[in-house]
């Protein structure tokens, strides 16, 4: 049988890569199996506080902050920087000024620091240019600092009053000094004194509640723009017919405080405003005057016109914590000129703290009592049987949280 | 005519009862005041020797600050005065004071002789017309002429306030200086206005967290001259200190002094987990109070000695829990959103201080001892470690500054949030600690 010489050789591929095949079979597996992975070293890591975090940092070498040291003394460094304020218009115009502004610093004695190792460096140099520190690097970091510049807010008005008051202008002065009463001598005589228009005193700001840091920084960080578009007001109502009652509108509207308390009144108290109007006109109209029981009763008009002349002058400011939880009901007995008879101020009761607090709270309900009381109260003359004697409860607990 | 039917109706129902209604006294209830400080007027302290010009002017001028620096009281300047005191006896014209609206008045005298100051004052109630309290008398050597300030303002505050001064007290805190990446620390201790810092310790190696104890003689505090931190007390009196014992492998650090000021509360890490100790102030008779495998820390004693409020961060965020003083199960106390640490027990044991750690900011706060009416009183890149004032009405704490040339300093706030102010203390300074009251 005569074999072809193309089988011959078909023959002896497929021989080698049978061969081929067992090798790779029996010896592969040792070359090409995976290496086993490195053993993984375990290491108990304690936690600690981010102050101790820090205090070990600060407390290890300055290793990982050395590079930044160093980078500002590079003479490199500077030639990029400083060239930046100047050549910027010639460069603009030809693109060569580029070199002469790298000219400009290249003369400076940046090269003496690298001579340092070699040789010592000559004196007239030295003296000559300081070695001027360079500022670090600013290392551009991540900062919490807010991506906008808030406004410069106003410094919070250190007086906190029910009623809010805007800073006075500029030019307004507060004055310490009180003005002098005129003597009664002076006033007798008959003569006709023209009265010089008085410019009004502005009132010292006030806010109606303690902002704290805390409060202004929640504010400022919602607020850098407006986030809601306020709707187009309503069209103003008609206005209402003026009300027969003008008492209140007689009080100046520079606070930006809502309605008066007596605009809202319950129906309880106009009946009584109304009853006491009413008895009034009759005693007017009599002409006598009688027994304080007898008069007309004070209305909450008036008496709200009371209270809010007292709380004006009722400073709970340098009141113990202690004492702003104690309510005191002071007693004083009322001269016909609505002025109080200082030297009667007492103490009826208190309730809520102990006896130096109370002590404390009364001190400050007779300071406003007398304060405000040195000019009069707005009391009714003709009512005056009725308010002969008043009794005042001071009860800070709207002030406590303020 | 509503109105007027109205009236007649009740008129007739009513009848003569009104009258009889109103026999009592006319009674009205306030509840809105003003809060604005109280101004008092502080003329020059009379020399009654011949030597006493400038001590007098000195002394006069610190109370006038101790008082001002409250927030609580403003001075009227002397160029409104209209009387004048040549003496420390002359009558005091009222009118004249309350002219210038002043409602309280300070009359003082200082006298020098054989190197002792006395300084004697009377405190007025200019509306009222008297004499608030009687007059006092205060002697001491010429050295301690601060200290003799700050108890007459201490006196001053406390008659006009009804609580408790704290002007005639110190602050130990962390003095630091050089770069943010290598600052070095030492132990200060100055008043509390930041006059006459003194350093306790050299700055060889990291202090953090100094203490006071309740005496005021001794300052617990954390070192790392071990390579580890460990508690050290120092004796303010002789600038000696000693490192307190402990057990080889564990570290040691926040201590605080009981308020008997027997022992001391403190956090041990041993095998990667810190649990609250505490021991006598000799080192021995270590107890564990807590056991659990979170990071129980930066423990603080309530006043009476009973509880000890701590952070945690066992429910998974760091959070204030209270125990009883001898370990016990504790209960949390803080459940506002972010991170709250480092509380401190106020003196008058109504509130704690804590520092907060929200939305990016950090912040001051104080709330009730069971988590209630919780406010913030700061807000700043970083305010941290809050100490309160001996009378409970201020705190100081830690305010640090954004940024690689950012500092510490010292700041303190009232606890309205009224009143934040930087502390004075001739360098970068962190870790603050309020004394007690000075004897």
């Amino acid at each position: 049988m005569r074999v072809d010489r193309a089988d011959k050789l078909g023959t002896a591929i497929s021989a080698a890569l049978h061969l081929g095949v067992i090798a790779w079979v029996v010896l592969g597996g040792e070359w090409f199996k995976p290496k086993p992975s490195e053993p993984v070293v375990m290491s108990e890591v304690s936690v600690m506080s981010e102050a101790e975090f820090q205090a070990m940092m600060a407390a290890a070498p300055k290793a990982a902050e050395t590079p930044v040291t160093e980078a500002p003394a590079q003479p490199a460094t500077p030639t990029e920087a400083t060239p930046a304020p100047e050549p910027a218009p010639e460069a603009e115009v030809v693109p060569e000024p580029a070199p002469e502004a790298l000219a400009e610093p290249a003369p400076a004695p940046e090269p003496a620091p690298d001579l340092t190792d070699l040789a010592p460096p000559e004196p007239a140099q030295v003296t000559e240019v300081p070695p001027t520190m360079m500022p670090p690097v600013e290392v551009p970091q991540d900062t919490l600092s807010p991506d906008f510049s808030p406004r410069p807010r106003p410094k919070p008005a250190p007086r906190v009053a029910p009623k809010a008051a805007e800073a006075p202008a500029p030019d307004a002065r507060v004055s310490d000094m009180a003005e002098a009463e005129t003597r009664p001598e002076e006033a007798a005589e008959p003569e006709e004194v023209v009265e010089q228009p008085k410019q009004e005193a502005a009132p010292p700001e006030a806010t109606t509640e303690i902002v704290t840091e805390a409060t202004e920084t929640e504010e400022v960080a919602k607020t850098s723009a407006p986030l809601s578009t306020p709707r187009p007001r309503t069209k103003p109502a008609k206005p209402a017919p003026a009300p027969t009652e003008t008492a209140a509108a007689e009080k100046p509207a520079a606070a930006k405080t809502p309605a008066k308390p007596a605009a809202a009144k319950p129906a309880a108290d106009a009946v009584n405003d109304a009853l006491a109007e009413a008895l009034a006109g009759e005693t007017e109209g009599t002409g006598g005057t009688g027994r304080a029981a007898s008069g007309p009763p004070v209305t909450s008009g008036e008496k709200e016109a009371l209270i809010v002349d007292v709380k004006a002058c009722w400073n709970v400011g340098a009141l113990s914590s202690e004492a702003l939880r104690t309510s005191v009901t002071v007693a004083v007995d009322m001269k016909p000129d609505g002025k109080p008879d200082i030297t009667s101020i007492r103490m009826v009761g208190y309730e809520g703290g102990s006896d130096a607090a109370a002590k404390q709270a009364y001190e400050a309900g007779r300071r406003a009592i007398v304060r405000c009381g040195s000019d009069g109260f707005p009391l009714p003359p003709e009512k005056y049987d009725h308010w002969r004697q008043i009794e005042i409860v001071f009860n800070p607990e709207k002030m406590r949280m303020k | 005519m509503l109105r007027i039917a109205l009236a007649a109706l009740a008129a007739l129902m009513i009848g003569p009862g009104v009258a009889l209604a109103q026999q009592g006294p006319l009674r009205i209830e306030i509840t809105d005041g003003v809060i604005e400080p109280l101004p008092f007027a502080l003329p020059g302290f009379v020399a009654e020797t011949g030597d006493a010009g400038q001590m007098a002017a000195d002394i006069t001028q610190v109370i006038a600050s101790d008082l001002t620096g409250t927030g609580l009281f403003r001075e009227i300047p002397q160029s409104a005065h209209i009387q004048r005191f040549s003496a420390f006896e002359t009558p005091v014209s009222y009118p004249d004071w309350q002219a210038i609206n002043a409602q309280a008045l300070i009359v003082g005298g200082v006298s020098m002789a054989g190197g002792k100051v006395v300084v004697k004052f009377r405190l007025f109630d200019v509306y009222s017309g008297q004499q608030l309290g009687e007059g006092q008398q205060l002697a001491a050597s010429s050295g301690s002429w601060r200290r003799l300030a700050h108890k007459v303002a201490d006196v001053i505050y406390s008659r006009i306030t009804g609580e408790s001064g704290y002007f005639d007290s110190r602050v130990v805190f962390v003095s630091e200086t050089g770069p943010k990446n290598a600052r070095l620390k030492r132990l200060a201790v100055m008043d509390y206005d930041g006059a006459n810092v003194q350093y306790l310790t050299d700055s060889s190696t990291i202090v953090l967290a100094p203490r006071f104890s309740p005496t005021g003689d001794r300052v617990l505090y954390t070192t790392f001259e071990t390579g580890f931190p460990r508690i050290k007390m120092l004796n303010v009196g002789n600038v000696s200190a000693q490192l307190l014992p402990e057990t080889p492998g564990t570290m040691t650090f926040a201590p605080r002094f009981s308020p008997d000021g027997g022992s001391i509360v403190y956090s041990l890490e041993q095998g990667g987990n810190t649990d609250l100790w505490k021991m006598g102030v000799n080192g021995g008779g270590a107890t564990r109070l807590t056991n659990s495998p979170a990071i129980e820390t930066a423990p603080s004693y309530s006043p009476d000695g009973s509880r000890i409020v701590f952070e945690s961060d066992r429910s998974g965020t760091q959070q204030l829990y209270i125990m009883p003083a001898g370990g016990g199960e504790p209960t949390r106390i803080s459940f506002g959103e972010g991170r709250y640490g480092t509380p401190v027990w106020s003196p008058r044991g109504d509130l704690i201080a804590f520092t907060k750690q929200h939305a990016g900011r950090f912040h001051i706060g104080v709330m009730r001892t069971d988590g209630s009416e919780e406010r913030l009183l700061t807000a700043s890149f970083l305010d941290e470690g809050p100490t309160w004032s001996p009378n409970g009405r201020v705190i100081m704490f830690t305010r640090e500054s954004s940024g690689a040339g950012g500092s510490a300093q010292l700041y303190s706030v009232d606890i309205s949030g009224r009143n934040l102010k930087a502390v004075t203390t001739g360098g970068a300074a962190s870790d603050p600690a309020w004394s007690p009251l000075l004897p």
